[in-house]
């Protein structure tokens, strides 16, 4: 495991197979595809420099130079080899000093990944510099959480540096667009939330060209298409500017107006106020690094992307109104964001998504436009939940757990030429830039060498999927004098400095064929990697393909490969052995399996694709937490140890730390709440029970103040009602109905799933037939 | 105010009371030197009560009226005990605040009548022909004795009579002039007053009539009018003869005097009787009830008193001239003998019924204080024939026009007694069962009391159990005279549940200003803010009572007004193909509420737009978001705009300039300009009307508008158009205050519906007015004031029994500003007449005039204008061709013979003819503007329009000692115009005071600060001098905007300017390109109706 870390370290990079099958239908036979988790904007180490230069590029291909091209320092005019199409390229004269002692950065092999920044793209500085934010508020939520919403955002506008621009939009049954430039009294500009706005209207009806004449021709686009400064600093200011301005207009801030009858739902037209947002932010700002917070208190029911009828008689879709195709606003609204994610992705603006309800508000459906912009999406039941307040402040925080907000990102793969790739599963948008190197099959975004990301951060990490093309493996010749398959990754983006910044990750890999490769590719199988990989996968089919059978599904992968690269005898399950490599593969599958990715009955769509999104733009580690939760025990026999995620670690005398990514749940063991509730812990004879109630706060702390969105904290006791929170996540070896009686201060689990000792026979029966 | 005298009626506060009004008034203004009220009430000395009310006059008012002093003593005296007591008194709570006009301070008497002098000559007025000399009543009023004596003389035959109680009533009469503090300058208070107006209806009489004695030389006749006397009264004799025997009938005739009179006061009258031959005009007698004053002013109509005594049978007074051979004809004629109105200042005390018969209404356009004796008040509602002929081919003999112009909020006299509010609780007002017409004076009750018999359908209806009462000795209830609504011709009842559809909606005033560039740069967005701005005060207090507001130019910007800790917030509404409303509430906000904020906000607005490049004006859009915003409530739009609008719903071409640039077309489809340019506008403004919405636009501009098409929304709305072109920043704002002020405080009320009911027999044919109408029976107005007047045109569906009296009964459901829901019932019951003449003789001439006015006018945006003026000479060809043809046989056939009622007809269709809206050649926002202004003028305001007053100020000095505040008028004729003369002339709405090239430097110069006639500038702001000169014009003006109720456009013209022109153009006794001169049009309408005799 650890030299993926390793790899990870250097790279950002995780893969399920670190040795590649090197045929086609080798690839096939492995299930899980050529793939690769990659982070763009992890951290490096600290001892990579920053280039202050432009990266050479391959006059062919466009790849970047790196540590995997051969350079010819004998030459006169020193050339290089790009790995990836073998094209000879001169250096420019000002590398004509290089040789083998003094090779530039790029070229030393640690630095396979590297960045570079660049001053000459800085031209955009005065207005783009930083970041903007155009806040966009729903009103129509009840007095108590305006004022949860009201105190949040103040606070956090303190935080907005100052050079940010801000905007702000309210909405209701309208959408308010206030003009925060106007000295003499405040002014809103309001449109109705039941009518699509486009981008003309808005430019016509804002008053943009009160003071100079409309350009007759060409788009326009911001201060060099045709906007002047003065018109555009209306809406957005400077927080400096601003901040009375703001100050003023949230502390007035009033629940929308608008009479709602006691058996409807509020009009609420969160689709308009949106496409209100991104049309502003289109035509003043197009191209510069903006980001739509949009606060959500409730579904929208008005106007264009509607995802519920205002009467309250008919329910919010569930899954199973999904499924039945009867949830008669879900395709209509679909298609609206899908349009606006396209607008987004076209200005390479950001929407991210605060969502605080008891109810659904819609993210289901806004889910596409979040995710291809690379948004930020956090969940909540009440604006002032922790898990909101925290989750905002972190986005503006600097310092230790900054997000590293970037924008404005370009991706772009090169790849050697026997590797096509399929697409990319996460958060970004196909720039359908069609090239040699796109395969026929398609996932995710595909179709292209180049995506958008029009947001990105440090923990953004992108699920590449690729396809081995090479038709088959008798050149064992060619095989041994070149296994080497190159990736590189270029990612080009504005940096939360403002500064454009290009950071090049270029990987090699070796390949395998032929029948002898078994041995080798279960050597650079990564199962974390490859659970992470699944999960994706299988979210996404359930999400794309129509009568897809998840558990089928994962079944048969697990068989298939369990059958691939097990080691048995056939028709003797007893027999069956996993190599180390593969051995809890099983387990993460089981757990996969019962996840709230795939059995998605227990929540509605809009916790699912809240989840599935989060999973989608997080690394490895932090998938596998939310597939497979980890637990730690405490008690007074031992030190903090991890547990074993069963009704078995269930003990009256522990105290159980549960990290399922989303909630972090701490669970006191019967005795345990007794003592607590004794009041133990106060006296001070008993310090030891007072730090043993202490650790596992202090862990979950240190989970939650890393983490974002901020989990969810559930601290309950066994038995109690919020337990169901741990509960649900342990393996069921102890039910109501299984023979063992259940240990003493242990817990047995009311539910008719299988456990895994149970799927685990099934499987080695399976896998040896 | 302690009420003296007033028994008062009902529990209730009566709906409304002037008087009240001025209360209130004291409180709102501030300049005024506020008369003690004490005063008043006490009031039997020394000041007539009522007019303490409106004590307070504008302090430079005040000064320059020299006459108070005097008259008072001897005015007074009657006055106090006169009803007028009471109506001061009772404060409804539905009180119209303020009228605007308040007439001066307590102290003094109302200008107008007080300032009369003349002692002697009122009383006998009331004789009016009297003496045998021409002289008619008229005479007393005018202040400069000696000159008028000629024919003024009348006085004497009266004189005997009742002394000096004529007068008193004129004081009562006068509403209160000042309105407000007059924002700039002291000079201006506005001084709409109630209805009274003293001044020009014409008092007919005077002259020896309208003979023409074709002998005479063509010379031009210098005004003399007055003296004509002599000249006239010799032809006049011929006139008589009247051949008419017609006699009026009976009832009035013989008896005629003493019945009417007889009841109250008999004082005045002893001579008079004899002469009573005017019967059927017993207005003139009318007595001020409780005070022996009868202020008897002949209407013109008496003018014939040669007849003298007898008779009752000469009730016209033909004029006549002989045609000698038609060429010659005009040459005959001397223009000073032609009649022409004579205003009568004196005040007449006018019961509606006298000796159980309906009393024929004194003119419109005098001064007079009704006593409800159970017809309703002719304020609210007057008949163009005060006897209803019985069959549809006697009204077509006559070509008269059988119409009703009705007025159901119109102002009071402040001396008269307040309209009694009747409630019947939950049941709500007894109905017929079978018409639904209201409990009035006329049901008869039969059975013991048991049942009655409705007076409009003739059905009996059950008494309800609860309302019955026995019958005294003469078949009368015995509870008849406790019961407002059986002895009174107008009350109201308050409305019970079932006239609900929803909660009494409260009075909502939004204000909409354009602020587009045009506007700001004007001033007009600052005048209109700074109007609303002072006006706030005077809106409704109350709870009841919100505002909004809005501005606009090509978005529309709405205000949050209620805001805890901030300034308003302001929202655009940038979408003007499809408008909203912003926000549900808080656009519209409780004026307590929002007080502040909205003089802030009103400060900012003019400053905030200061740089507003935007030409546009999204006015459709506004109003329609306007309208949106105020949709659950209903309420007035106020809407000031200064452009034409160019974008959004509703946008309009500037058609005028295509119509030019393309001559043919122009001409071709000229009156196309005067309608509509498309049905964008109605269709909004019936929706509007439907939710309540009530529009009235101010309009500040300096170019075209196209009001043809947004006047639409006012007039169907139940508004108006204010036009100010071109608009000044100089001299409209105080207008533009005044008007608004006036707008919002004068007695009105909401979501009101309106019904005629006629006796069987006759039935509504239409109605024309500013409203909207969705079914044929109803009117529907979501707002109705005291200036809008409804014409009503009947039609016979079945003969009537000779003898028997025909009503007519209007119901005006509504809600008060206080938010009560009332239904006012006025009921007039008319005879019915089979006699030919008895029309001529009951003829309302301003009520026909009126009619004619209205219907001509409203002919012009749909047929070429010859047709329609062709259309409104045969109007009066027809109906003097009537008279000649059958009452007139008798005389040769050379004469033209006019109905005496009816004299002045020529004239003022002549003045028609050359009216603005007829005149082919004006703007055609002008013309526009004139003809929706006709749409809902009143009767009182429908004569000056077309025949303004015109008085001579140059020599205002030299009147010192006259008792009438008002010059005498001069005839509209540009030979009574001098060079050394400064001339003002006023409609109603404009007043233009034209200066001669040679006038006196010093006379310029202590009227206007001027010293030559070339500084003079158009722009006009009229200033007081401290100089008696400047101080009596002011007082002349001031007195003027209260007779009008309008505060009237000051213009200053020259001679030679186009100004001059201008004021030239309202000349209409003058030769014109285009148009006859008085006296050949008069022959041209005798050859006429020759052409038409056998």
């Amino acid at each position: 495991m650890t030299e993926f870390l390793d790899l990870e370290f250097q790279d950002s990079v995780r893969m399920p197979w670190n040795v590649l099958p090197g045929t086609k239908s080798d690839a096939a036979n492995c299930v899980i595809p050529i793939s690769a988790i990659y982070t763009p904007l992890k951290s490096l180490p600290s001892t990579t420099p920053l280039l202050p230069y432009s990266p050479l590029r391959c006059r062919n291909c466009r790849s970047v130079i790196n540590p995997f091209a051969i350079v010819d320092f004998s030459s006169v005019n020193k050339i290089w080899i790009c790995s990836f199409c073998l094209q000879r390229n001169f250096f420019p004269p000002h590398y004509q000093s290089i040789s083998d002692q003094n090779l530039p950065a790029e070229l030393f092999p640690q630095y396979t990944t590297i960045e570079y920044e660049t001053t000459a793209t800085n031209e955009k500085a005065q207005v783009g510099s930083s970041n903007i934010f155009l806040f966009v508020v729903d009103t129509c939520v009840i007095e108590e959480e305006l004022g949860f919403m009201k105190s949040a955002l103040l606070q956090v506008l303190g935080m907005v540096p100052e050079n940010c621009l801000i905007g702000l939009i309210t909405f209701g049954t309208y959408i308010q667009v206030h003009e925060l430039g106007f000295a003499q009294i405040p002014k809103v500009h309001v449109f109705k939330g039941s009518k699509e706005v486009t981008k003309d209207q808005v430019l016509e009806q804002m008053g943009f060209f009160a003071k100079r004449p409309r350009p007759t021709t060409g788009v326009i686009a911001g201060v060099r298409d045709g906007l002047s400064q003065e018109s555009i600093a209306r809406f957005l200011l400077p927080a400096s500017d601003c901040e009375f301005v703001l100050n003023s207009i949230l502390e007035e801030l009033q629940k929308d107006p608008w009479p709602v009858p006691s058996d409807q739902r509020a009009a609420r037209c969160t689709g308009t106020a949106l496409s209100v947002a991104a049309h502003l932010l289109g035509v003043c700002v197009p191209g510069s690094g903006a980001r739509i917070l949009a606060f959500l208190g409730g579904p929208s029911t008005e106007g264009p992307g509607a995802i519920a009828s205002k009467n309250l008689s008919e329910p919010m879709r569930s899954h199973k109104d999904l499924d039945k195709d009867s949830a008669p606003h879900y395709h209509k609204a679909v298609k609206f964001y899908e349009e606006l994610s396209k607008q987004l992705v076209h200005q390479g603006h950001v929407l991210d998504v605060f969502a605080c309800a008891l109810d659904q508000v819609g993210v289901a459906e806004l889910k596409v436009a979040v995710e291809k912009t690379g948004g930020l999406v956090v969940l909540a039941e009440s604006f002032g939940h922790s898990v909101f307040k925290e989750s905002l402040r972190r986005v503006f925080q600097s310092g230790d757990h900054d997000l590293g907000l970037s924008s404005n990102g370009i991706f772009e793969i090169s790849c050697s030429k026997d590797i096509k790739i399929q697409g990319i599963i996460g958060p970004c948008a196909s720039l359908e830039k069609k090239g040699p190197l796109c395969s026929e099959t398609v996932i995710g975004q595909g179709n292209t060498t180049a995506w958008k990301l029009c947001g990105l951060d440090q923990t953004t990490s992108l699920c590449l999927i690729f396809d081995i093309v090479k038709k088959d493996s008798s050149d064992a010749i060619a095989q041994s004098a070149n296994n080497q398959f190159y990736f590189q990754f270029l990612t080009y983006y504005q940096h939360g400095s403002g500064h454009m910044r290009l950071r090049a990750t270029t990987l090699s890999r070796r390949w395998i064929a032929g029948p002898g490769s078994k041995e080798d590719l279960i050597s650079g199988f990564d199962q974390e990697a490859a659970a992470a990989v699944m999960a994706r996968q299988v979210s996404f089919k359930m999400e794309n393909e129509a009568e897809f059978d998840p558990i089928r599904w994962l079944d048969k992968s697990l068989i298939h490969i369990c059958s691939r690269f097990g080691e048995y005898q056939k028709d003797t399950p007893s027999s069956f052995t996993l190599s180390p490599r593969f051995s809890i593969f099983p387990q993460f599958m089981f757990n996969l399996r019962r996840s709230q990715f795939v059995q998605v009955f227990n929540n509605s769509p809009d916790e699912t694709a809240h989840f599935r999104m989060i999973l989608n733009r997080e690394n490895v580690a932090n998938s596998v937490v939310m597939i497979q939760p980890s637990m730690i025990s405490y008690s007074f026999h031992s030190g903090p140890e991890p547990a074993l995620l069963d009704v078995s670690s269930i003990a009256a005398d522990r105290i159980l730390l549960l990290d399922s990514y989303f909630t972090v749940v701490i669970f006191h063991g019967s005795t345990i709440a007794q003592w607590r509730k004794a009041g133990y812990h106060e006296q001070p004879e008993h310090q030891a029970f007072t730090q043993l109630l202490q650790a596992p706060r202090d862990d979950a702390d240190a989970i939650i103040r890393e983490r974002f969105p901020v989990p969810r904290l559930v601290i309950c006791d066994q038995h109690g009602s919020q337990a169901r929170f741990l509960l649900a996540k342990l393996n069921p070896s102890a039910t109501y109905n299984s023979d063992i009686p259940a240990v003493p201060g242990g817990d047995i689990l009311f539910t008719d799933d299988v456990s895994f000792e149970v799927f685990l026979d099934h499987l080695q029966r399976l896998a040896v037939q | 105010m302690a009420s003296p005298g007033g028994p008062r009626p009902g529990n209730l506060p009566p709906s409304f009371i002037p008087n009240s009004l001025a209360n209130n008034m004291q409180n709102l203004q501030i300049n005024q030197p506020n008369q003690p009220q004490s005063n008043n009430p006490t009031g039997g000395v020394s000041r007539p009560p009522n007019t303490t009310p409106f004590g307070q006059q504008p302090p430079p008012f005040a000064g320059s009226r020299p006459g108070p002093p005097p008259h008072s003593a001897f005015a007074r005296g009657p006055v106090p005990p006169s009803p007028s007591g009471p109506p001061q008194t009772t404060l409804s709570p539905n009180v119209a605040p303020v009228r605007p006009a308040g007439p001066p301070p307590g102290s003094q008497p109302p200008t107008p009548f007080v300032s009369r002098p003349l002692p002697p000559g009122s009383l006998p007025s009331s004789m009016g022909g009297a003496t045998v000399s021409l002289a008619s009543g008229s005479s007393p009023q005018l202040g400069p004795g000696p000159h008028h004596g000629p024919f003024v003389s009348s006085p004497p035959m009266s004189g005997p009579a009742a002394p000096p109680p004529v007068r008193t009533s004129g004081p009562l009469s006068n509403g209160p002039p000042g309105i407000t503090p007059a924002q700039f300058q002291a000079g201006p208070r506005f001084p709409p007053v109630m209805g009274s107006t003293p001044r020009p209806p014409p008092i007919a009489a005077p002259q020896p009539a309208t003979m023409l004695s074709s002998g005479s030389s063509s010379q031009r006749p210098q005004l003399r009018p007055n003296f004509g006397g002599p000249p006239a009264s010799a032809s006049l004799a011929t006139t008589h003869p009247g051949p008419s025997s017609a006699p009026p009938q009976n009832m009035l005739p013989p008896p005629a005097p003493s019945p009417f009179s007889a009841p109250i006061q008999s004082v005045p009258r002893p001579s008079g009787s004899p002469y009573g031959m005017q019967t059927w005009m017993s207005q003139q007698q009318q007595v001020a009830p409780p005070p022996p004053v009868s202020g008897l002013q002949p209407p013109r109509m008496f003018g014939m008193p040669r007849t003298l005594p007898n008779q009752s049978l000469a009730p016209t007074s033909p004029a006549l001239f002989h045609t000698g051979a038609a060429g010659t004809a005009q040459s005959k004629v001397d223009p000073s003998h032609i009649p022409r109105p004579i205003p009568s200042s004196v005040v007449i005390l006018h019961e509606t019924r006298q000796g159980n018969q309906a009393n024929p209404p004194p003119p419109a356009t005098s001064d007079y204080i009704v006593k409800d004796t159970g017809n309703c008040s002719p304020r609210f509602m007057r008949c163009t024939i005060n006897q209803i002929p019985c069959t549809v081919d006697l009204l077509s003999t006559s070509a008269m026009q059988l119409a009703l112009l009705v007025q159901p909020l119109a102002l009071p006299h402040p001396s008269e007694e307040p309209i009694q509010v009747v409630d019947f609780g939950e049941s709500g007002p007894v109905r017929c069962s079978r018409c639904k017409g209201y409990i009035n004076p006329f049901m008869k009750f039969i059975d013991q009391g048991r049942s009655f018999i409705c007076n409009l359908c003739g059905f009996t209806d059950e008494t309800p159990r609860d309302y019955h009462c026995n019958l005294g000795p003469d078949g009368r209830r015995r509870d008849a005279d406790e019961r407002p609504e059986l002895c009174r011709g107008t009350v109201e009842f308050v409305a019970s549940k079932e006239y609900m559809v929803r909660d009494p909606m409260p009075a909502v005033y939004f204000f909409l200003i354009d602020v587009s560039t045009n506007a700001i740069q004007t001033g007009a967005t600052a005048a209109a803010c700074s109007a609303i701005n002072q006006v706030i005060a005077d809106l409704p207090e109350g709870p009841r009572t919100a505002v909004g507001i809005a501005t606009f130019d090509s978005n529309i910007h709405f205000y949050n007004l209620k805001r805890a800790l901030q300034q308003p917030l302001m929202l655009i509404v940038p979408d003007i193909q499809d408008v909203y409303t912003p926000l549900e509430s808080d656009v519209i906000v409780q004026l307590s509420e929002c007080r502040q904020h909205l003089e802030l906000l009103l400060e900012s607005i003019p400053t905030m737009f200061q740089n507003n490049r935007i030409g546009d004006s999204a006015f459709g859009a506004a109003i329609k978001a306007a309208y949106l915003a105020m949709k659950s409530t209903g309420g007035k739009l106020l809407v000031f705009q200064s452009v034409l609008p160019s974008i959004g719903i509703g946008s309009l071409s500037a058609r005028e300039a295509e119509g030019r640039s393309n001559i043919s077309a122009g001409e071709k489809e000229a009156n196309k300009l005067l309608q509509p340019a498309d049905k964008t506008l109605k269709t909004m403004a019936i929706e509007f009307a439907e939710y309540q919405v009530c529009v009235d636009l101010f309009i500040t501009t300096q170019t075209y508008v196209d009001i043809a098409s947004i006047s639409v929304i006012p007039r169907t709305t139940g508004g108006r158009v204010y036009y100010y072109y071109p608009f000044t920043a100089l001299s409209d704002p105080a207008k533009l205050y005044n008007d608004l002020r006036w707008n919002v405080t004068r007695p009105q009320g909401f979501e009101a519906v309106m019904r005629v009911r006629c006796s069987q027999g006759i039935q509504v044919q239409d109605y024309s007015g500013n409203f909207c109408k969705r079914i044929p029976t109803d009117v529907d107005l979501p707002a109705i004031d005291c200036d809008k007047t409804i014409m009503v045109t009947l039609k016979h569906d079945d003969k009537l029994q000779d003898g028997s009296e025909c009503a007519f009964q209007c119901a005006l459901l509504y809600t008060t500003v206080y938010g009560q829901r009332r239904i006012r019932v006025s009921t007039l019951s008319l005879p019915c007449t089979t006699m030919l003449s008895n029309l001529f003789r009951s003829a309302d001439l301003d009520t026909q005039f009126a009619c004619i006015l209205k219907q001509v006018t409203g002919e012009v945006p749909s047929t070429p204008l010859p047709q329609v003026a062709e259309q409104a000479k045969n109007l009066c060809i027809n109906i003097l061709h009537s008279y000649r043809k059958f009452c007139a046989t008798a005389t040769a056939s050379g004469q033209l013979i006019l109905p005496e009622a009816l004299k002045l007809l020529p004239l003022y269709t002549l003045a028609l003819l050359k009216s603005c809206g007829l005149r082919g050649d004006g703007r055609i926002d002008d013309r526009s503007s004139w003809i929706n202004y006709v749409s809902h003028l009143s009767t009182p305001l429908a004569i000056p329009l077309v025949y303004p007053r015109m008085i001579a100020i140059h020599n205002l000095d030299e009147k010192e000692l006259d008792s009438s505040l008002i010059p005498e008028t001069v005839p509209l004729s540009s030979e009574h115009i001098t060079d050394e003369g400064i001339y003002l002339l006023e409609n109603g709405e404009d007043c233009l005071i034209c200066v001669g090239n040679s006038v006196n430097p010093d006379i310029l110069h202590q009227l206007f600060g001027i010293s030559s006639v070339e500084e003079i500038s158009s722009q006009f702001v009229l200033q007081q001098y401290d100089n008696p000169l400047s101080k009596k014009l002011n007082g002349i003006i001031n007195e003027i905007r209260r007779q009008r109720c309008s505060y009237l456009r000051l213009k200053l013209c020259r001679k030679g300017d186009p100004s001059g022109t201008t004021f030239l153009s309202y000349m209409v006794e003058d030769k014109t390109p285009s148009g006859l001169s008085y006296v050949e049009f008069l022959i041209h309408i005798h050859q006429h109706i020759q052409r038409k005799m056998p």
